[in-house]
């Protein structure tokens, strides 16, 4: 059988100042699936997406206990896996660190020494698939909308042709219209979907399964539309049902 | 805000925007070494200097209103290195050559930022085969200012529309308040820069 897209074993992890973030938390992710990861307000969920990326600082000691694809995230793997994962990070100002969108989508190939042709080309790409015409190019992040820096976001990430998405609270600062773009543009992106979010009508709609952490452990798992449906469930982890999944709702 | 209006200046339109990125910072480079090469008595040269500048500027119209108050700030700066020499025999001299040379230098500089985006300068120096490592500095500078701007302004918005008393102790204390509040937040946002910076592949 081919290892899992993800797999984490037990994973523990405290910050520097003693909180524990996660408290033993096991899952995988099949080749081909979107999860949605949902829970309370810290959670864990954050903390939990950084370590499919190697990126929070002492994760490097101990045993590794995250697999990407059958590889370890450890020191020796990480500019691998780091290409194979693209995370999207809650706040887009965070995240886009150039003083134009081109320069911001071209972080990534021009940090792996490619080319410049070739990253014209991946660049010219990603932001196709995004939707972003050249025209945005020039621009500097300063003056964009929300949703289109969450998109520029997005482009930075798939311009690696990333195999796993880890996206944190992806909808969080969009409007209506925004968020129904986002949510398309996901939906045709070929990548294996990690979602952490509060926006359960998302999870609803593009997750096959859910997860809800709480206090740094898994507390269920399944099939997203059951688990949103389970109101009991929800209502003790923090969540709720989403409307449309309501009883009657739907008609 | 300061930035903004360099911002807006840079994406105008005039003969001078126009002319490439690469070429102006090379221009303003060449004119600073210049005037810092001129001896200290050739008014003619520095008469010439001054004129360059003043075409530029003209030609790229650039507000009198922008160079003056960012000239303004860097002025006391500039008067006071240079008054080190008036403790020399015959500094007079020395003090008015380097007073003028800091100033048409800052101006140039200044026009630069007014004309030219600063995403083009920086592209020059890249080209140039200057560091990386300086460059995406200046790079996370420039974009970065404006983040810091625009959360200084939220602040700075909100804290008024809570203020129901006038006081100068007041305000100072709130302000210095604010400044410390704005450090921690710029700790924590690099924070969250660098480790968005590593999980795209930084190095």
């Amino acid at each position: 059988m081919s290892p899992s897209a993800v797999e984490i074993r037990d994973l523990r992890f405290r910050y520097p100042d003693g909180r524990a973030a996660l408290d033993g938390v096991s899952m995988s992710v099949e080749e081909g699936e979107t999860v949605g990861l949902i829970g309370p307000n810290g959670a864990g969920k954050s903390t939990l997406l950084m370590h499919l990326n190697g990126i929070l600082p002492d994760v490097h000691r101990g045993a590794p206990a995250v697999f990407i694809h059958g590889v370890p995230v450890e020191k020796k793997n990480l500019l691998r896996i780091r290409r194979e994962v693209g995370l999207l990070f809650e706040d887009p100002d965070d995240q886009l660190l150039s003083p134009t969108v081109w320069e911001d989508v071209a972080f990534g190939p021009r940090q792996w020494d490619w080319p410049e042709a070739e990253v014209e080309a991946a660049v010219r790409r990603a932001m196709a698939e995004v939707g972003l015409d050249e025209g945005f190019g020039r621009l500097s992040p300063h003056h964009l909308s929300n949703g289109e820096k969450q998109r520029v976001c997005l482009a930075g990430i798939m311009v690696s042709r990333p195999r796993i998405l880890a996206l944190d609270e992806p909808t969080r600062a969009l409007d209506p219209r925004g968020r129904r773009r986002l949510q398309s543009i996901l939906r045709a992106l070929d990548a294996v979907k990690i979602i952490a979010t509060h926006d359960l009508e998302l999870v609803a709609e593009l997750c096959d399964r859910a997860f809800v952490l709480d206090g740094g452990k898994i507390a269920a798992s399944g099939r997203a539309v059951e688990i949103l449906s389970d109101e009991r469930l929800m209502l003790d982890h923090g969540l709720e049902t989403p409307y449309s999944l309501k009883h009657g709702a739907r008609g | 805000m300061k930035h903004e209006s360099a911002d807006r200046l840079s994406r105008g339109e005039s003969p001078i925007h126009r002319l490439s990125p690469g070429l102006k910072t090379g221009a303003v480079l060449a004119f600073i070494l210049a005037v810092t090469l001129i001896p200290f008595r050739a008014g003619a040269a520095f008469a010439a200097a001054g004129a360059l500048l003043a075409g530029a500027i003209a030609a790229g119209r650039v507000p009198a209103s922008y160079l003056l108050k960012r000239a303004l700030l860097l002025e006391p700066v500039i008067v006071a290195v240079a008054g080190m020499a008036l403790f020399q025999p015959g500094g007079a001299a020395i003090f008015a050559a380097m007073a003028v040379k800091s100033t048409l230098c800052v101006t140039s500089v200044l026009v630069l930022s007014a004309t030219t985006p600063a995403a083009g300068v920086l592209a020059f120096f890249r080209r140039l085969g200057v560091p990386s490592i300086l460059t995406s500095m200046a790079a996370l500078t420039v974009r970065y200012v404006h983040v810091l701007g625009d959360e200084l302004r939220r602040m700075r918005r909100a804290r008024r529309s809570r203020t129901f008393r006038r006081g100068k102790a007041r305000a100072w204390r709130s302000a210095s308040a604010a400044a410390g509040h704005l450090f921690v937040r710029s700790t924590d946002r690099a924070e969250r820069i660098y480790r968005a910076m590593s999980a795209r592949g930084w190095r």
